[in-house]
């Protein structure tokens, strides 16, 4: 499975890359194609997410493999760069400018007709304010990172690449991005998204890229590969007004492969067959004469998947 | 290319940097009136042309280029900046050269200029103020052009820079071997002693190999550079 839904549709093709740092294997094998929409990639610090996206980007050459961009090979063709945005993870900025002195110089460089106007339209976008005569160097974390968003926008790239772009957001700006990105995306753009902060990305989309360790664990949709780990049982939370009694219902039912009780309304169970759970479990409890209140799956989720995959490697 | 040029331009000259480059400075312009007032009129030209050569193009031309030129693209290349110029449809030489030329305008005020005025303050004459400039200039042009790729490949490359400078240029350059040819600063001393009328210093080359060699070494300092920036990996 690949995150293009067809090889035609890819934008971002990487075949067969792998990075050595001397002795350090910071990449290995990867191969994989991204097209048009948001694209999570995933993977927990120092796993090979920026590499990968400075390989992407022609940043830094693979040591083995290639990547193209829309059929160009973006360390080589000069142009392909018109066509990409990248949100670099560094905070640095080039602190004596201000917001839209950096951003309007970001549209110069990537020969915007009207750079002006165009850095204003993208840091209205990000939120910021375009008068603001303070130098960047006085913003916050938060503020630094919009004005990043702001310059990778400022051309209107074809392909947008973001390394942990939600760092040091507060939680409503978070939701903003997420909507820029997600328009981002409505409008044909590739978006590239690497971030560890999973119930975020979650909200992004569902097709991800996981890399752990250097090599691509998994791509696709995340609930498919949820799906598809059948070697893993699936945990739950039972909220019950008698959680012992109901725990050991489901034991001596076999509707469950292990059930612990935290607190004095709450069990867990793990169970491999979820759809059979469900359909037993009330009438358990009713046998029991336990009076159940809540069922919740709680790894069904990105992050639990990130971490089953990762887990696994 | 103007806007890089800009940018460079304001990302280097910092309040700490200009500070410490016009205390070199104002040594140099108060030595010059300290010949002017204590050596007698006879011998002034000659320890003129003594702070100038020693000084002006042995301390205070080459440290300027070291500091201003070897942050110009170092500087962004160490806190990550880079990627701000790289990733955007520009020649790579176009970089190098709006670097080069950010680094030679701060060297005007900061060193060409101070170096003549050093020529002036100790009553050299208007023939060493005018050799001044023009040797201060082409070692100005040679050390910029050095230290562009320098600082981008380099790290902590004032400290080696400086060590360069001291142990290459000031000692084994001013040696009057063979190594006088593989230094900017011999080829300087043989422009300026030309131009002010002075003998040449030892082992010195022709006055013709002695003005091409700053554009020449200049000229592949650039290439080099540029050929330094499409392989960089950019952090």
């Amino acid at each position: 499975m690949t995150v293009a839904d067809s090889v035609s549709d890819a934008v971002l093709e990487v075949d067969d890359v792998s990075k050595f740092f001397g002795s350090i294997v910071a990449l290995s094998e990867v191969s994989c194609t991204v097209g048009p929409g948001i694209t999570a990639l995933l993977g927990p610090n120092g796993a090979g997410k920026s590499t990968l996206l400075r390989i992407m980007c022609g940043l830094t050459p693979p040591s083995r493999g290639q990547v193209r961009i829309l059929g160009q090979v973006p360390r080589r063709d000069l142009d392909v760069t018109r066509r990409i945005g990248l949100v670099p993870q560094q905070e640095a900025l080039f602190d004596p400018l201000t917001a839209l002195q950096f951003v309007e110089l970001a549209g110069r460089l990537q020969k915007v007709h009207q750079p002006r106007a165009a850095a204003e339209a993208a840091l209205h976008l990000v939120e910021l304010d375009p008068g603001d005569s303070r130098p960047v160097r006085t913003y916050s974390k938060g503020m630094r990172q919009r004005v990043k968003v702001a310059q990778a926008l400022v051309h209107s790239p074809q392909v947008v690449m973001l390394d942990e772009p939600l760092e040091g957001l507060d939680p409503r700006q978070r939701l903003r991005m997420i909507e820029l990105f997600r328009r981002l995306a409505d409008e044909g753009r590739t978006v590239l998204v690497s971030s560890h902060v999973l119930d975020e990305v979650e909200k992004l989309g569902s097709r991800v890229l996981v890399i752990a360790e250097g090599r691509l664990a998994a791509t696709g949709d995340f609930h498919q590969i949820r799906e598809l780990m059948d070697d893993r049982p699936h945990r739950l939370r039972l909220g019950a007004d008698k959680p012992r009694a109901l725990a050991a219902g489901l034991l001596d039912a076999d509707a469950v492969v292990g059930a612990w009780v935290q607190g004095p309304e709450t069990v867990i169970v793990d169970t491999v067959d979820v759809a059979a759970f469900r359909r037993a479990v009330a009438g358990i409890a009713r046998q029991r004469g336990v009076r159940l209140h809540e069922v919740v799956a709680l790894d069904d989720d990105l992050d639990s998947v990130f971490r089953y995959l990762v887990g696994r490697r | 290319m103007a806007d890089i040029y800009r940018l460079i331009l304001r990302t280097q000259l910092n309040r700490g940097r200009a500070a410490a480059l016009v205390a070199i400075a104002a040594v140099g312009m108060l030595l010059a009136f300290a010949i002017r007032v204590t050596v007698a009129s006879a011998e002034r030209a000659e320890a003129a042309y003594s702070l100038v050569d020693g000084f002006g193009l042995g301390l205070l031309v080459p440290t300027t280029a070291l500091v201003f030129a070897s942050a110009a693209l170092g500087d962004p290349a160490e806190d990550r900046t880079l990627v701000y110029l790289w990733l955007r449809p520009i020649p790579r030489w176009q970089i190098t050269a709006a670097s080069l030329a950010a680094s030679l305008s701060i060297a005007v005020p900061f060193a060409i200029v101070p170096t003549a005025v050093m020529a002036l303050l100790a009553d050299g004459g208007i023939d060493l103020v005018g050799a001044s400039l023009g040797a201060a200039a082409a070692a100005s042009l040679a050390y910029c052009a050095i230290f562009l790729g320098f600082g981008l490949v380099v790290r902590r490359a004032l400290v080696w820079g400086l060590t360069y400078l001291l142990i290459w240029e000031g000692f084994v350059a001013r040696s009057g071997t063979t190594a006088t040819r593989l230094s900017v600063l011999g080829y300087a001393r043989t422009l300026f002693a030309d131009l002010a009328g002075q003998s040449p210093p030892a082992l010195a080359s022709s006055t013709s190999v002695a003005v091409a060699a700053p554009f020449l070494i200049g000229a592949a300092a650039i290439a080099l550079t540029t050929w330094l920036l499409r392989r960089i990996d950019v952090a």
